[in-house]
């Protein structure tokens, strides 16, 4: 390193801060550390708290699934490397109180459990349970509301579970770890795990599975996972955290996670435009000083390191403040968030730090490379020639340069090829059409400058002969005009759809085994009490036996360990049949076809059909074609497969592996399943409704929607403050651009003026340029913006697409009016010089 | 004792290319200019002139013919070594002074030595400040100075590193009456004073009267050279 280079560049660095000539590309930095800082801290801290919060739902961080007992050695060894652990095994195992029975879901508790999340107890079946941090002591049963109900008991009674007998002391109203199925479960009963071995409910063809639950740092965790995962077997183990969880809550904090992923995302580019366009300025500044430095002798090196020291001495800076006002912007933000969503957010993170810095070097010396590179062809000849400019001029080559680098930024900060390939191609192709469009504006503009000169032909004839710097400014108009729609749009679709799982009167009762007679009866005595029941669907309990005549295993046996590998996997538990001609709503077939109405009943030699549910036709290898025998009653009954649906298990209504043609089970009698609403106010009415149908069993999932939308609503706030942020981030990128492009149109702001050229004429000329430059914008970012969000929800968000019609008109308006704005409030700056003043400038 | 060739030209020309093909803009010329000795290059706009002394500054490159400064061979040279050469030998003063806006005064006359690697440029500067008599403008930014003073400061940094050859492209193109005057005055005090060769374009005839020699341009072509007496004539 030249000493002379050095200290001429920290010269020129500390004088041009001081006289504000770096404040554009300093301020770029700034924008870029700062809003990648903020966005990524932020949502990195809510991101947590959110799988904090979710945590619950699985009741720790981390959990392992056995379907035997793991070696203990494990257990150790996550406590070794400072795990929380706690443990709990499920059986499925028939009570018996007063000559009832019921097959329940046992859960045998640890010391511990749950490790994340509360259970919660009531005194009464029914009631609104509270949250308690013990388990019920040795010998005590907690019990379900509905188990109250059909074994007929009363707190203080004996149930037994297999072999021994509990006393039952609570109503057992939430456990963390429910799930959010309806009927994916039994009526649950809790005990404690020292009990388990007594009931002798592990005997062979019992169905036992063990859930390990883990808490600690991500670090720590994943450190664990690393030792663990090699000594896995797929087949029995399974490892689980929320993101991992496909139900509503899973799905909404991964989704609500890729949306913070595609805002920080789209910052990073828009922190790449700004700094692009200032780099471009930046360059253009400094013609003159390298010309006059070459003339007198500097040589190509020294005025390369001058100026590469520069831009490291900006970005260090830039770097310096944007980390300070990132970080304490994302703190208002987090003060402003804390009231409404309720989850610590205090957790502090390196990763978006890193990120940022990483953001900000690389965006502020890969965009400024080509600027630079053209600042250093330019020749010493200037000085006797000013008109002329830089010698390397290749719009390609910076085209390739800079999007090459956004797209290596996005990929290594997405991780994620998919993502980064949808922004890059929408991007692509809005560049490659707005050349198109450039070169079409300067035909229009020819045609529209003719004629007397007022502002809209001086506006016109403008555009027309800057089209190619205009091509620049246009592009960056447009790409952040449309980052900041897809953030937008990208929201209020996510948040619709998350609404519209959990509409206003969605069932929270569900009602299980109506008998045939009672149907009408029930339905009449709920309207009676201003309740709507919703439709009945028939059931009838059938065992999955064989497919093509293969037995399938019906059981695990702890016993038989090498059954695991040999044959196919049944269901482990009696399924509920149903009928219908319909399609569920929220339902779709995605292979075969749906049975037709009609021709069915009449043909008696074909075979009966049955249509299955995506998911579990991939667990049980099913096809279309296969034929399945299932055991109703005491009757074997074929069917074949005609169809494969899938199904919406978000949609809070009952839904089912197996829907069969309704010819098949004409000659059984079912019992229904249905639903209801009742708001929070009317619980107490429940005993009243259900009073005269004694065997009905009432389940309760009010505080389950409780929860999922408590947790909907906190994402959906979420994601309206990182909306916020990205608009506030790119609003400042717009100012920086017509702040940028102002000082481009000085020296003919200054000749028109000298000229005699009228204030107002010049000013409306420049706001109808800016407009002019809005709407093309606006319009061409409408368009990329449905292309890349149709990528993007089709791709990456498995979301509904569709058109978005009124950003075609928005997009263009907001486009003129806030271009032509700050077009306006940069000429009213740049006009309230006077002449002379304005001609300096320019020298 | 005869006074050595300071710069020697043999059948310069410049041509380029345009759209409508190549254009000859400047046609070959050849003479010499002694060391001490001040020349002035004078002719209508367009005549040729500047760009005859972007040619012998070595900021433009020759198509034809070869210049010599100070007896080295500028024809073979990259842009690296004419720079070089440049900064060891040659000073410039522009009608549009060429100050850097973000140095002080001061500032902008230590440009070139601490270009050439002087690590006296700061005293030079002082020294050579108080001589054009700016020394209470040092640390004014060149938008703080009317157009006389940033001249002076252009003449007090092309002298701060005692150039051999000062090339000055229309010197008082920009200024008044009274301040081309000063500055004319000033400019040659400094050339005699340090004997350096002076080469200076102008359409100004009090200006180019004041030069031991002049070169007249039209049309690319050098058409006179006064006093004849004292010129080889072109062939």
């Amino acid at each position: 390193m030249n000493n002379q280079a050095f200290s001429l560049a920290w010269r020129l660095f500390r004088h041009e801060t001081k006289r504000g000539e770096l404040t554009i590309i300093l301020l770029a930095i700034i924008l870029s550390v700062a809003s990648v800082l903020s966005l990524s801290l932020f949502s990195e801290r809510l991101e947590t708290a959110l799988t904090e919060k979710s945590a619950e739902f699985i009741a720790a961080d981390r959990v392992l699934e056995s379907g035997k007992p793991v070696d203990l050695a494990w257990i150790e060894k996550a406590k070794e490397m400072g795990l929380n652990t706690a443990h709990q095994t499920y059986a499925r195992s028939m009570v018996f109180a007063n000559e009832q029975m019921d097959l329940v879901s046992l859960r045998a508790a640890g010391q511990g459990y749950p490790l994340k999340g509360t259970l919660k107890t009531a005194d009464e079946p029914f009631k609104t349970g509270t949250a308690t941090n013990r388990l019920p002591n040795e010998g005590e049963a907690w019990i379900e509301s509905q188990l109250f109900q059909t074994l007929g008991v009363v707190l203080g009674d004996s149930i037994e579970v297999g072999d021994q007998v509990f006393s039952v002391t609570k109503v057992l109203t939430e456990v963390p770890d429910a799930g959010f199925s309806v009927f994916g479960g039994d009526p649950k009963v809790l005990i404690r795990k020292a009990d388990l071995a007594a009931t002798n409910v592990e005997g062979p063809g019992s169905r036992i599975d063990y859930s390990y639950f883990f808490t600690g740092d991500r670090g720590d965790l994943e450190s664990f996972y690393d030792w663990l995962e090699p000594q896995l077997d797929k087949e029995i183990h399974d490892w689980d955290s929320i993101e991992d969880d496909e139900s509503a809550i899973g799905r909404s904090v991964s989704r609500a996670g890729q949306y913070f992923l595609l805002a920080s995302l789209l910052a990073i580019v828009l922190a790449a435009v700004s700094i692009a366009v200032a780099a471009q300025r930046y360059s253009q500044r400094h013609y003159d000083p390298v010309a006059i430095m070459k003339t007198l002798g500097a040589p190509k090196s020294m005025v390369q390191q001058i100026y590469l020291l520069q831009i490291l001495f900006i970005t260090t800076l830039g770097i310096v403040i944007g980390t300070i006002l990132g970080y304490a912007i994302q703190q208002v933000v987090v003060m402003a968030v804390a009231d409404r969503v309720d989850v610590s957010i205090d957790a502090w993170h390196w990763k978006p730090l890193i990120i940022a810095i990483f953001t900000g070097s690389i965006c502020a010396i890969l965009f400024s490379l080509y600027p630079l590179m053209k600042l250093f062809s330019v020749s010493p000849l200037r000085v006797l020639r000013r008109d002329l400019g830089a010698n390397l001029s290749s719009r390609m080559l910076q085209f390739i340069a800079s999007g090459g680098a956004i797209f290596l930024l996005m990929w290594a900060y997405s991780q994620n090829l998919k993502i980064s390939a949808i922004l890059f191609v929408s991007g692509i192709t809005l560049v490659t059409a707005l050349l198109f469009v450039t070169f079409g504006l300067i035909r229009v503009g020819r045609k529209f400058a003719q004629g007397k000169m007022g502002p809209w032909q001086l506006a016109w004839a403008r555009i027309s002969r800057r089209a190619m710097d205009n091509s620049v400014q246009l592009i960056s108009f447009a790409v952040t005009i449309m980052l900041l729609l897809v953030v937008l749009v990208m929201r209020n679709d996510m948040v619709q759809q998350w609404q519209n799982q959990l509409p206003e009167g969605t069932p929270n009762y569900f009602l299980v085994n109506i008998s045939h007679s009672q149907q009408p009866n029930l339905q009449a005595h709920f309207l009676e009490r201003e309740v709507n029941v919703e439709k009945f669907y028939p059931v009838v309990r059938g065992r999955f036996v064989a497919v093509n005549d293969e037995k399938v295993r019906t059981s695990v046996s702890k016993e038989d360990p090498d059954e695991r590998s040999n044959g196919r996997n049944g269901l482990g538990r009696e399924a509920n049949l149903t009928w219908s001609t319909e399609l569920q709503k929220g339902s779709e077939i995605v292979a075969g076809h749906w049975f037709e109405e009609g021709i069915t009943l009449t043909e008696a030699q074909r075979p009966f059909e049955v249509s299955i549910e995506k998911g579990i036709a991939e667990r049980l290898r099913l096809e279309l074609g296969d034929m399945l025998t299932f055991n109703i009653g005491s009757e074997i009954v074929n069917l074949k497969v005609t169809s494969v649906r899938d199904v919406n298990w978000q949609s809070m209504q009952p839904n089912f592996f197996f829907v069969i043609e309704p010819r098949a089970l004409q000659n059984y009698i079912p019992t229904y399943i249905s639903s209801f609403n009742l708001p929070g106010d009317r619980k107490s009415d429940i005993t009243a409704l259900m009073r005269p149908f004694a065997n009905v069993t009432l389940i309760d999932v009010d505080a389950r929607i409780n929860q999922l939308r408590n947790i909907v609503d906190q994402v959906s706030v979420a994601v309206e403050f990182i909306l916020v942020l990205v608009l506030a981030a790119g609003a400042l990128v717009l100012i920086a651009q017509v702040q940028a492009s102002m000082d481009e149109r000085q020296e003919e702001l200054a000749i028109l003026r000298t000229l005699g050229a009228k204030g107002r004429l010049i000013r409306s000329s420049v706001v109808y340029e800016f407009i002019i430059i809005g709407v093309v914008a606006g319009v061409m970012a409408a368009a990329s913006n449905e292309f890349s969000l149709y990528l993007l929800q089709t791709q990456v968000f498995q979301m509904p697409a569709g058109m978005h019609w009124e950003y075609w008109g928005i997009a263009p308006v907001v486009g003129a009016v806030v271009v032509g704005c700050l077009g306006a409030i940069g000429c009213w700056r740049l006009l309230s010089l006077n002449t002379s003043h304005l001609l300096r400038k320019m020298v | 004792m005869t006074p050595k060739v300071m710069i020697k030209t043999n059948k310069i020309s410049k041509t380029v290319h345009t759209s409508q093909g190549k254009l000859q803009i400047l046609k070959p010329i050849s003479f010499d200019v002694k060391a001490g000795e001040s020349v002035a290059i004078i002719g209508a706009s367009g005549s040729g002139k500047s760009t005859l002394l972007s040619l012998l500054a070595g900021l433009d490159e020759v198509s034809e013919g070869q210049i010599a400064l100070d007896s080295e061979a500028m024809e073979a040279m990259d842009e690296e070594q004419r720079a070089q050469l440049r900064g060891a030998k040659v000073g410039f003063i522009f009608q549009s002074f060429m100050l850097v806006q973000s140095l002080t005064a001061i500032e902008n006359i230590m440009l070139p030595a601490e270009i050439a690697g002087h690590s006296d440029a700061k005293q030079r500067a002082e020294r050579i400040l108080a001589l054009v008599g700016l020394e209470h403008r040092a640390t004014h930014y060149p938008n703080q100075l009317s157009g006389g003073e940033q001249q002076r400061v252009a003449i007090a940094r092309a002298f701060i590193s005692e150039p051999k050859i000062l090339f000055a492209d229309e010197p008082t193109g920009n200024l008044d009456a009274a301040n081309s005057e000063k500055i004319e005055k000033l400019l040659f005090e400094l050339n005699q004073n340090s004997n350096t060769t002076l080469v200076l374009v102008t359409h100004d005839q009090g200006l180019a009267d004041q030069c031991q020699r002049q070169l007249h341009m039209q049309a690319g072509e050098l058409t006179e050279v006064f006093p004849e007496s004292v010129i080889e004539k072109v062939s």
